[in-house]
C-alpha cells in the first residue's frame, strides 16, 4: 500500500467532560474512495470537523501529506490542499452559479486582495469555472441564482465549489442527505466521475451507496473505529454487523 | 444597459449645469446632498455589500472631518496639500482608523459587529469635548479655504464643483471595486461567510479590508464637510448622523449601486426642504421610514430597478388609471396626515398652553385658517381625508397587483 495522503493518529475530541472521539488511527490512501459509516451519535461529522480545521482535536496528529494540520485554522487546511462539502447545503444563495463557482476557484489563482483588475476579464479564472459548471452538470443554469436551483442541483454545485480548489482530498459530508431515489442515483454518478483520480473521504447514511462506491470502509461506533476494510471485509466482519449492519438492516 | 448609460450622462450632466440655474441656497444645499451621497454609498459598501451592519460610522466620517481641519490649518492651502486636495488627508484619516476598528469589530458578525461599531462611536464622541487640543471643545475648530490653482474658493459654486468632482470619482471608484475580485469576495462575504472561510479565504483580513475602504470613503466626504463649511464641530461624531446614515441608505436600497446616493440625497433635501416649514420633520422622516421598510424593503430605487428588471411598467389604459388613482389618494392620505400632526403639533405646543385664559379655548391658524380644539370639524377633517386617502390606496393599489386580481 502507499504512502497515506491523510493520516490520524490517536486522535481525540471532548467537549467538557464528555468524550467525543476516542483515539482514532485512520489512513486515507491516495486515489481511494473511503467511506466512514456508523450509527447516529458516532461522532462522524466531529470527525470531519477536525479534519477540516473547524474543531481543534483535543489530542492525537491528523497528517496531510506529511504536514501536521490539526488545529490549524480553516482556510488554511484548505489552502494545504483539503476541501470538503457540509452535511447542510453551505453555499452563497443570493449569487449566479457561475458567481459561486468563480469565488471557490478565484482562491486557487491567488486572487484574495486584489482591487487592480476587473474579475470578468481573469480568462484563466473564467475557463476554470466553465470547465467546472461542465463536470458537474450546471452549465445551462449558470447565470441563475444558487437559491432558485433544486435541492440536488445546490448539491451539485457545492460539489463543484468544493473541486474548485483542485484539492488532494475531497471531504463529503452526506451528500445524498434528503435525496430522492433518482437524485441520489445521479449524484453517485456524478461523485463516481469528478472522483477519478482524486482522493476522497465520504460520510454517507445510504448503505447502497457506501458500498457500491467506496474502495475501503471504516465503521465508527461510539468515537473509535471498529473496523477499516473492503466492502466485502466490512459485509463479513462480525463485529461490524453486530455493531451497525445489524440495526440498520431491519 | 444602452438607457442605463444614457441616464448616467444627463444626470452627471445635469449636476454639472444645476449651479447655473440654482439659488445659492439650493447651491448649499446641493453640496449637502452630494456629501449625505457619498457618505451613504461609503456606508454601503460595508452595510449592503459585505452584510455588516454598523452603528458607528459617523466617527469616520467625523474623523477625516477633523483631519481635514488640521491639515487646513496646518498646510495654509499651501504646499504638499492644496485646497484640492485636502479630501486625500480626510481619506487617508479614514483609513486608518477604519483598519484598526475594522480590526476589532469584524472579529464578529451580525448583532456584536454592530454593538462594536456603536461602542467605538460613543467612545470617540465621549471622549472628544475632553481633548481639546484635537477636537477643539464646544467650540469646534475653524478653519479657511485658501485659493490654489487659480481658484478662490470664496464662492459656493467653486465649492459645489469641487465637492462634484470628489464625489463623482469617489462614486466611480466604488462602482470599479464591485467588479475587481476583492469586490466579488465582499458579495461572498455578506451570503456566506463560513463558506469563504471553507474555500481558503481568510475572512477576517478580508472584513478589515472592506471596512477599511468603508471608512477611508467616509473620510473623504467628512473631508468634504469641513471644506464646505470651514469648521468641524465634535458633534459630528454624534449618534444621529450613524443612524441616519443607516436610515438614508435603506431608503434608497442598500443592494442597488446608486440606491444609497440617492436616498441619501433625497433624504437630505427633504430635510432642507421641510425643516424650515414644520418642527415635526423628523417625525415625517421617520414615518417615511417606516414605510418604505413595511412596504418598500428594497428601497425606493431597489423596488424601481426590481421592477424594472421584471418589466412591470407594462402601459395601458387601465394600469394608467389606476396609477393616477393611486397617487391622487396617496396625496389624500398624506395631507390628511399632515394636518393631523400640524394640529396635534400645535395644540400641544407650550406656547398654545400659555395662550389660553379660561374658557373657550382659543383657535390655532394653520394653512390660513382657524381651528378650534373642540370642533368636530378640526379633528373629522384630517381623519376623513385619511381614510379616504387609504381606502382608495387600498382599491388602487389591488387594481395594480396581478396577483390580487389587477391589470398586468
Amino acid at each position: 500500500m502507499s504512502t497515506p495522503v491523510l493520516s490520524l493518529h490517536g486522535v481525540r475530541k471532548s467537549f467538557g467532560p464528555i468524550e467525543i472521539i476516542r483515539g482514532i488511527a485512520l489512513d486515507v490512501v491516495p486515489g481511494e474512495r473511503h467511506a466512514v459509516i456508523g450509527p447516529n451519535g458516532a461522532g462522524k461529522s466531529t470527525l470531519f470537523h477536525l479534519i477540516s480545521g473547524q474543531l481543534t482535536p483535543t489530542a492525537g496528529e491528523i497528517l496531510l501529506d506529511g504536514l501536521p494540520i490539526g488545529g490549524m485554522p480553516p482556510h488554511l487546511v484548505n489552502r494545504q490542499g483539503l476541501a470538503r462539502s457540509f452535511q447542510i447545503t453551505n453555499i452563497f444563495p443570493g449569487l449566479s452559479v457561475f458567481e459561486n463557482l468563480r469565488l471557490a476557484v478565484m482562491r486557487r489563482f491567488g486572487l484574495e486582495f486584489v482591487f487592480w483588475r476587473r474579475a470578468s476579464r481573469l480568462k484563466a479564472v473564467t475557463h476554470l469555472v466553465d470547465e467546472l459548471l461542465a463536470q458537474v452538470r450546471l452549465e445551462k443554469r449558470a447565470g441563475v441564482l444558487a437559491s432558485e436551483l433544486s435541492y440536488s442541483e445546490q448539491r451539485s454545485l457545492e460539489i463543484g465549489m468544493t473541486l474548485a480548489s483542485d484539492p488532494k482530498v475531497i471531504l463529503l459530508d452526506e451528500p445524498m442527505a434528503g435525496m430522492s431515489h433518482e437524485e441520489t442515483e445521479y449524484t453517485v454518478g456524478l461523485i463516481r466521475e469528478i472522483t477519478k483520480g482524486r482522493t476522497l473521504l465520504i460520510v454517507e447514511h445510504d448503505m447502497d451507496v457506501v458500498f457500491s462506491l467506496s474502495d475501503r470502509i471504516s465503521v465508527l461506533v461510539y468515537g473509535q473505529i471498529i473496523a477499516t476494510g473492503t466492502p466485502a471485509e466490512i459485509r463479513g466482519n462480525l463485529a461490524v454487523r453486530e455493531a451497525y449492519l445489524g440495526e440498520e438492516a431491519s | 444597459m444602452r438607457t442605463k448609460v444614457l441616464l448616467l450622462v444627463l444626470a452627471v450632466a445635469a449636476l454639472v449645469a444645476a449651479p447655473a440655474v440654482l439659488s445659492p441656497g439650493l447651491v448649499n444645499a446641493s453640496i449637502q446632498m452630494l456629501i449625505a451621497a457619498l457618505f451613504a454609498s461609503a456606508f454601503s459598501l460595508l452595510c449592503g455589500q459585505a452584510g455588516m451592519l454598523s452603528f458607528g460610522h459617523s466617527a469616520y466620517f467625523g474623523i477625516g472631518a477633523f483631519a481635514t481641519i488640521h491639515a487646513m490649518n496646518a498646510f495654509n492651502g499651501v504646499g504638499l496639500l492644496p485646497t484640492p486636495l485636502l479630501p486625500l488627508m480626510g481619506g487617508f484619516m479614514g483609513l486608518l482608523s477604519g483598519i484598526a476598528a475594522g480590526w476589532f469589530a469584524t472579529k464578529r458578525t451580525g448583532v456584536y459587529f454592530s454593538m462594536i461599531t456603536l461602542a467605538l462611536a460613543e467612545l470617540l464622541h465621549a471622549l472628544a469635548p475632553h481633548l481639546k487640543e484635537v477636537f477643539g471643545g464646544e467650540a469646534g475648530i475653524s478653519a479657511m479655504r485658501m485659493p490654489a490653482w487659480g481658484f478662490t474658493f470664496g464662492s459656493n459654486v467653486e465649492v459645489y464643483y469641487l465637492t462634484l468632482f470628489w464625489v463623482l470619482l469617489c462614486l466611480v471608484l466604488l462602482y470599479l471595486y464591485t467588479l475587481t475580485p476583492v469586490g466579488r469576495l465582499t458579495l461572498g462575504l455578506r451570503e456566506n461567510t463560513h463558506r469563504l472561510r471553507f474555500l481558503g479565504y481568510n475572512v477576517h483580513r478580508l472584513g478589515v479590508l472592506v471596512f477599511a475602504v468603508s471608512a477611508m470613503f467616509s473620510g473623504v466626504a467628512g473631508a468634504l464637510q469641513a471644506l464646505n463649511i470651514e469648521a468641524a464641530n465634535y458633534v459630528v461624531l454624534d449618534m444621529q448622523l450613524s443612524a441616519s446614515v443607516v436610515l438614508n441608505s435603506y431608503i434608497g436600497g442598500v443592494k442597488v449601486f446608486l440606491g444609497p446616493a440617492i436616498g441619501a440625497a433625497l433624504m437630505s433635501f427633504f430635510g432642507y426642504a421641510v425643516s424650515d416649514l414644520t418642527r415635526s420633520w423628523l417625525l415625517y422622516q421617520g414615518v417615511l421610514f417606516v414605510l418604505v421598510m413595511m412596504f418598500l424593503p428594497d428601497g425606493l430605487v431597489g423596488e424601481f430597478a426590481k421592477r424594472v428588471r421584471e418589466g412591470r411598467f407594462g402601459l395601458g389604459w387601465e394600469r394608467l388609471s389606476a396609477g393616477v388613482l393611486f397617487v391622487v389618494a396617496l396625496g389624500f392620505a398624506i395631507v390628511g396626515f399632515v394636518c393631523m400632526v400640524e394640529l396635534a403639533q400645535r395644540f400641544f405646543s407650550t406656547d398654545y398652553r400659555s395662550m389660553i385664559v379660561g374658557t373657550p379655548w382659543p383657535p390655532v391658524t394653520l394653512f390660513g385658517r382657524e381651528w378650534l380644539p373642540f370642533s368636530a370639524v378640526t379633528w373629522g377633517l384630517p381623519l376623513g381625508l385619511m381614510a379616504v386617502g387609504l381606502g382608495l390606496l387600498n382599491f388602487a393599489s389591488r387594481r395594480l397587483d396581478p396577483e390580487r386580481g389587477g391589470v398586468s
